[in-house]
């Protein structure tokens, strides 16, 4: 038996996912980050996007999560993603995620950059492109 | 001598309503349950965030940020009170009200100037019929709070703190005890006390785990990510604490009115057993006097 990961992947509303894993990938701030068993401690923030958890010893045995952003913990071989908001990418309703993105879209050019609220807009368009773009991947 | 219909009337009427309460009763007693698994279901994602947190603030050591910045000045509080929708929950209301309107006059006695943010139905109306507008108002979330709720009702004084346009804030809410107890809680949500920093930090190097972390892109950003996250999960609490307890209210509150309403209806009932066998005995009187008078 290889080494193994503990993965949680939490919101404040619930537990979305727990299991043991063989890798982890998700999308930091200034890139990706891929965590393997024995990896260092490590406290990350994370950007809207696709987090990527390997459970078996084949390639083809992974799944997908859509999260809108937060922080992901490493110690000891245990992984916590923090986020707002997560999917799976069986759990995503992608018509409502293409409405919400198409929307996002209309406020942000009606808005235009640099206001308060285009802040906010850019992590909700983020946060349904990841959802729709995780969706894709759902077989 | 009341009249027998007119008893009977009262009789069907409070029956009806015991009907009522005693529904009300129940359906509180079942939405307790739903309204304790999520705030169960939130503890995992708050216990990994003071996790977080306690790291953090051991290797950003003195870093400053506005949030944990106390102003000198106090020129402006927010207090955000947490209500219910609807009525019909005993104090559970008025508690928060009171509690809200205490700390505004406090603050206003020392020369600050107190806005609201209000949720639920109960202190909107309040405050509306008191001419204070709030600054923000939310109904239909107090059932069923979610957390993008109280990201939304962070995001309205999170920028005005760091902006140094607030001073303080707080959030009144009715702590969920057990079931049959809420109690009505004040906190102070902004400045973050520094105390939270180090008890946070105080308690991972007591559970043994000093591993050097990296921190990407540095413990700074992620301090200054975590915070306002830290602010929206205390927010996100309180609505789920208040949830719970207005359905614990709410069950108290109808249960005795349910036992008033059978009490009602024992001494209703003996009234009218009382009306009826005195309107016989007058009968009887009257056909006995009525027979002896003809015998004579």
């Amino acid at each position: 038996m290889e080494r193994s990961l503990i993965c949680e992947i939490v919101t404040p509303e619930r537990i979305v996912y727990t299991n043991e894993v063989r890798m982890v990938v998700a999308p930091t701030i200034d890139g990706e980050i891929g965590i393997l068993p024995l990896h260092a401690p490590l406290v990350s923030a994370l950007r809207p996007g696709e987090v990527r958890v390997r459970y078996g010893d084949n390639d083809s045995e992974v799944e997908w999560f859509a999260v809108s952003g937060g922080y992901i913990q490493v110690h000891e071989d245990k992984v916590i993603v923090l986020a707002d908001h997560a999917l799976g990418s069986s759990q995503i309703d992608v018509e409502r995620a293409r409405q919400a993105l198409a929307h996002a879209q209309a406020r942000m050019a009606e808005v235009g950059d640099g206001t308060d609220e285009s802040g906010e807009l850019a992590n909700e368009l983020k946060w349904a492109e990841a959802q729709v773009a995780v969706a894709g991947k759902h077989r | 001598m009341p009249n027998l219909r007119d008893i009977k009337q009262r009789i069907v009427s409070v029956h009806s309503t015991r009907q009522i309460t005693r529904t009300m009763e129940m359906v509180a007693t079942a939405k307790i349950k739903k309204a304790q698994e999520r705030i169960e279901a939130a503890r995992p994602y708050a216990m990994s965030m003071m996790e977080v947190l306690g790291n953090v603030a051991r290797f950003a050591k003195g870093a400053s940020h506005p949030l944990l910045l106390k102003h000198e000045k106090r020129e402006r509080v927010v207090v955000i009170a947490c209500t219910s929708d609807r009525g019909l929950a005993g104090a559970f209301n008025s508690n928060i009200i009171r509690l809200a309107e205490d700390v505004a006059r406090d603050e206003r006695a020392a020369g600050a100037q107190v806005d609201f943010v209000t949720v639920g139905k109960k202190a909107i109306s309040y405050f509306r019929y008191r001419g204070v507008e709030p600054i923000a108002v939310y109904r239909d979330i107090s059932d069923k709070p979610t957390f993008a709720d109280a990201k939304s009702i962070a995001a309205h004084v999170i920028p005005g703190y760091s902006a140094d346009d607030i001073d303080a804030v707080y959030i009144v809410f009715n702590r969920f005890k057990n079931v049959a107890e809420q109690k009505p809680e004040i906190h102070q949500l902004l400045p973050i006390e520094q105390a939270v920093m180090s008890e946070a930090s105080q308690d991972v190097a007591a559970s043994g785990v000093s591993a050097e972390y990296m921190f990407e892109p540095s413990p700074e950003s992620v301090l200054e990510l975590l915070l306002p996250t830290y602010v929206e999960t205390l927010i996100y609490r309180a609505l789920m604490e208040s949830a719970a307890s207005e359905q614990g209210a709410r069950r108290t509150a109808m249960k005795s009115a349910t036992d008033n309403a059978s009490d009602m209806i024992t001494t209703l009932t003996r009234s009218y057993n009382r009306a009826r066998q005195a309107s016989i005995t007058q009968e009887i009187a009257e056909i006995v006097g009525g027979a002896a008078a003809l015998e004579e």
